[in-house]
């Protein structure tokens, strides 16, 4: 039975399509039928599929790639409730079965979305729960490397092929995910490249994982919104975090929030609000109470967590000399408490510890 | 009869003494240069004969020749033509033999006038080692005025005139005013905003550090970097007569001598416009006219990687060395440099309030051209963001004199220790006095491998400066803490 799964899933098709075949012939049925020539494929499908099931194998256990199917214990939970779930997923590294917080945005991002993916990434992994993405530029990208610089667990879900890693610069990222416990996944076959029809059924695995999505920044026109719709079609909470009303890249997650989406205005408050939703975190992040910062640098400190990130945004409102400015960030920066991404641009570092 | 007039020739931006020796005697009637003349030189020939016939001479009809000594030096250009003409004059007894005891400079027209050249103080400085009177151009010798060298310089128009001088029958033409370039300088008060960005300039000019500033475009990158000679301190002594031989050699007279250079030259120079070069004798380049000032490179993404390279050795060593078929010649090279860039080829990537256009690729592109060698040279990194504009409304900044101030004060803070801070080496860091929680925080830095060997030296540099401006013997953690934040690379 599962040969037959397997079989049919390197063709490559449609889940929609997919699906639709098994209601009507099962897995073995639809087999014989896209080889025999009943249902209508093209020749590359229908080659693909003729494959027998114990040669993929070989191949996917030679690559290090693993199949997780729906109905198996492995199968996360929270992803099988979805009626439209993939019938299996190609996975390397480790599936997380708790749910997870997704967090999604558009590939072309401004500084300030940067930084909230990258904060909210942090403060969302380093609680414990897994966080999922897409691995694309921009949003997604900034929201993982926050995961890892958590050392939190994050899953990419592809739209191409598990070994097909789009964009090529962010490689070294996917690897960073696997290594600190988390996993690549896929539902389309390996080998298969970007194709942008992929990317939509892609976004429904996002949300299906999650119990709620975050869209950080979001055009009117983007996946993130595809997500945020599966989402409310799943039964997700969807929450959005408010931008600049004039901009384009915001007018997506301001649109969620007018059409009713949960507005969240910084990682703390998120994070409140998905414990109710999901119980109380794993792990709780600490504070950069142990290195000693006091005084007016705890100030300062607030002020970056509150999301003033640009050291020239610090000095006007703070009452200080640019000089003491630059002084406690470059200690803070030292002892680890913000980080710096490119001169004058500052961010809390989320450093964590196991729970309490 | 023989007759000496003395002269000068540059070699890079040093002058040498060239005896001008002219013998007139027997034989067919001739007028022979040698010398190693350039094409120019041996024109003076019809250039001295008419020049000495309007003047009311008489041009000797016999052999004569000239002899530009040392003769394996090359000689180029046309101011030889007046330093020629008195000597084949005193050589012929057209006039007395004390005509010919002047260090002279100068081009003649066919009448007999005297047109201007380049090399005016050089001749002063050769006039002043060699006890002579110096006979110049006009503008010639207002060069050499400008720079206090009026000892013994006089200037006269034509060649009857210079005649007339050099037996000290007459007192020289007028000297006019120096017309010389102004570099293209701003004041800090016409900056608005940008505290953080004043604040690493005030420290680049009181430690000498390189700078580089990153920002979207029109945020006054540029302004900025233009406002820095106004805060250095004014040259000194031998500063001033080094600069200034150095842009006498390169034959762009300066207004104002004292003020720090400013260079910014544009990404399409060659290599010999910034380097310096050129046929025969090299003449300075850009880096060399930049010494004890500021060398700008605004858009630095856009110099080819071969440019930048060849910046390394002037940085490092503080001087070039460059050679040519006619002389090898050694170049002071002693400049800050500061540098603008935008962050990706579009210019906004970062920004806060637009979104970068540019493809990833392209910027990973443009940022790895300027990583790598150079850009861990530089001591200071800014971004300089926008300016709001509520701070365009509002009032203007500290004017640079104030900044200047504090600059000079900050500077003798480091007279004791020989050199600018941006200079002092490994071990002149260490005798410095660090206080130990400034210790302890490098030490940290370090283990979480925030810093590099290199970006030890540079950090503490910085720190060394950011003390000096704070008045404190002792280097703090705070100024450490500041010189940490400017650090570039991550």
């Amino acid at each position: 039975m599962n040969d037959a799964r397997l079989q049919v899933a390197f063709g490559g098709m449609h889940p929609d399509r997919v699906r639709d075949l098994y209601d009507r012939h099962g897995p073995e049925g639809t087999l014989h039928r896209v080889t025999g020539g009943g249902i209508k494929t093209t020749s590359r499908v229908r080659a693909a599929v003729a494959v027998p099931a114990a040669t993929r194998r070989r191949e996917l256990s030679a690559a290090g790639i693993d199949v997780v199917y729906r109905g198996e214990l492995r199968y996360p939970e929270h992803l099988a409730e979805m009626p439209d779930a993939p019938d299996l997923l190609f996975v390397r590294g480790e599936l997380p079965r708790r749910p997870a917080v997704a967090v999604v945005g558009t590939r072309r991002c401004t500084s300030y979305g940067r930084a909230i993916a990258r904060d909210y990434g942090s403060a969302i992994a380093g609680c414990g729960w897994p966080l999922v993405s897409g691995l694309a530029r921009g949003i997604d990208g900034f929201a993982h490397r926050g995961t890892v610089a958590a050392g939190g667990v994050g899953v990419a879900v592809l739209g191409s092929g598990i070994d097909v890693l789009y964009p090529r610069e962010h490689t070294n990222l996917a690897r960073g995910l696997i290594e600190s416990g988390g996993a690549v996944v896929s539902e389309a076959p390996p080998g298969t490249p970007p194709e942008a029809w992929r990317f939509p059924p892609r976004n429904r695995i996002i949300s299906g994982l999650s119990a709620a999505v975050v869209v950080v920044e979001a055009t009117v026109k983007g996946g993130a919104l595809i997500t945020a719709e599966a989402a409310l079609r799943h039964g997700r909470q969807v929450f959005a975090v408010p931008g600049d009303i004039s901009r384009a890249s915001s007018a997506g997650s301001n649109l969620l929030i007018r059409d009713g989406a949960f507005p969240v205005l910084d990682p703390e408050d998120l994070i409140e609000s998905l414990e109710l939703l999901m119980g109380p975190p794993p792990q709780r992040p600490v504070a950069a109470d142990d290195v000693g910062v006091q005084g007016w640098e705890r100030e300062l400190l607030d002020l970056v967590a509150s999301g003033v990130g640009e050291a020239d945004d610090i000095l006007a409102r703070c009452e200080a000399s640019p000089g003491d400015v630059l002084a406690a960030l470059g200690r803070l920066e030292i002892s680890g408490v913000l980080r710096c991404e490119a001169p004058g641009h500052y961010t809390v570092a989320g450093r964590t510890t196991p729970g309490r | 009869m023989l007759s000496c007039v003395t002269s000068v020739v540059l070699v890079g931006v040093e002058p040498r003494r060239v005896n001008v020796e002219v013998f007139v005697g027997g034989g067919q009637p001739a007028f022979v240069i040698v010398g190693l003349p350039d094409t120019a030189v041996r024109e003076a020939t019809q250039r001295v004969r008419a020049a000495i016939q309007a003047s009311g001479y008489e041009f000797p009809g016999r052999r004569v020749i000239v002899n530009l000594a040392p003769a394996d030096v090359p000689k180029g250009g046309s101011a030889y033509d007046l330093p020629i003409a008195l000597g084949v004059l005193a050589a012929s007894q057209a006039t007395p033999k004390g005509a010919a005891d002047v260090v002279a400079l100068g081009e003649l027209a066919l009448d007999g006038q005297v047109r201007a050249v380049r090399g005016g103080l050089g001749a002063a400085v050769v006039a002043e080692e060699t006890c002579l009177r110096c006979l110049l151009p006009p503008e010639s010798a207002a060069e050499a005025v400008s720079l206090g060298r009026a000892q013994g310089v006089v200037a006269a128009s034509s060649l009857r005139e210079a005649v007339e001088v050099a037996l000290g029958h007459r007192s020289g033409a007028a000297i006019p005013e120096l017309i010389g370039d102004a570099p293209p300088t701003a004041d800090l008060a016409e900056v608005r905003g940008q505290p953080l960005v004043r604040r690493a300039l005030e420290i680049a000019a009181t430690g000498g550090h390189h700078m580089l500033m990153t920002g979207p475009p029109g945020a006054g990158k540029t302004m900025l970097a233009r406002c820095l000679p106004g805060i250095l301190p004014r040259l000194t002594g031998g500063d001033v007569a080094e600069t200034a031989l150095t842009w006498a050699a390169a034959g762009v007279p300066r207004r104002d001598p004292t003020l720090a250079p400013f260079r910014s030259p544009h990404h399409s120079a060659s290599l010999a416009a910034l380097i310096g070069g050129g046929s025969g004798i090299p003449v300075p380049g850009e880096t060399a006219l930049a010494h004890k000032g500021v060398l700008f490179l605004d858009e630095l993404g856009e110099f080819p990687v071969h440019l930048l390279d060849a910046l390394r050795q002037p940085m490092e060593e503080g001087h070039v060395v460059v050679s040519r078929k006619g002389a090898s010649v050694r170049f002071p090279t002693e400049f800050q440099l500061v540098a603008a860039t935008n962050p990706c080829p579009c210019g906004y990537e970062g920004d806060s309030l637009r979104s970068c256009q540019c493809p990833p690729r392209a910027i990973a592109k443009y940022q790895r051209r300027l990583s790598g060698p150079l850009v861990d040279r530089f001591d200071i990194a800014v971004r300089v963001p926008r300016v709001e504009s509520d701070e365009m409304a509002g009032p203007p900044g500290e004017p640079s004199g104030q900044v200047a101030a504090r600059v000079a004060a900050a500077r003798k803070r480091q007279d004791g220790r020989g050199t600018r801070n941006a200079r002092l080496g490994r071990s002149e860091l260490d005798v410095l006095h660090w206080h130990s929680a400034a210790e302890g925080m490098l030490e940290q830095a370090m283990r979480n491998s925030a810093l590099t060997a290199r970006g030890w030296d540079r950090v503490r540099r910085v720190a060394a400066t950011i003390a000096d401006l704070d008045e404190s013997d002792v280097i703090l953690s705070r100024h450490l803490g500041e010189a940490l934040a400017y650090r570039g690379q991550r």
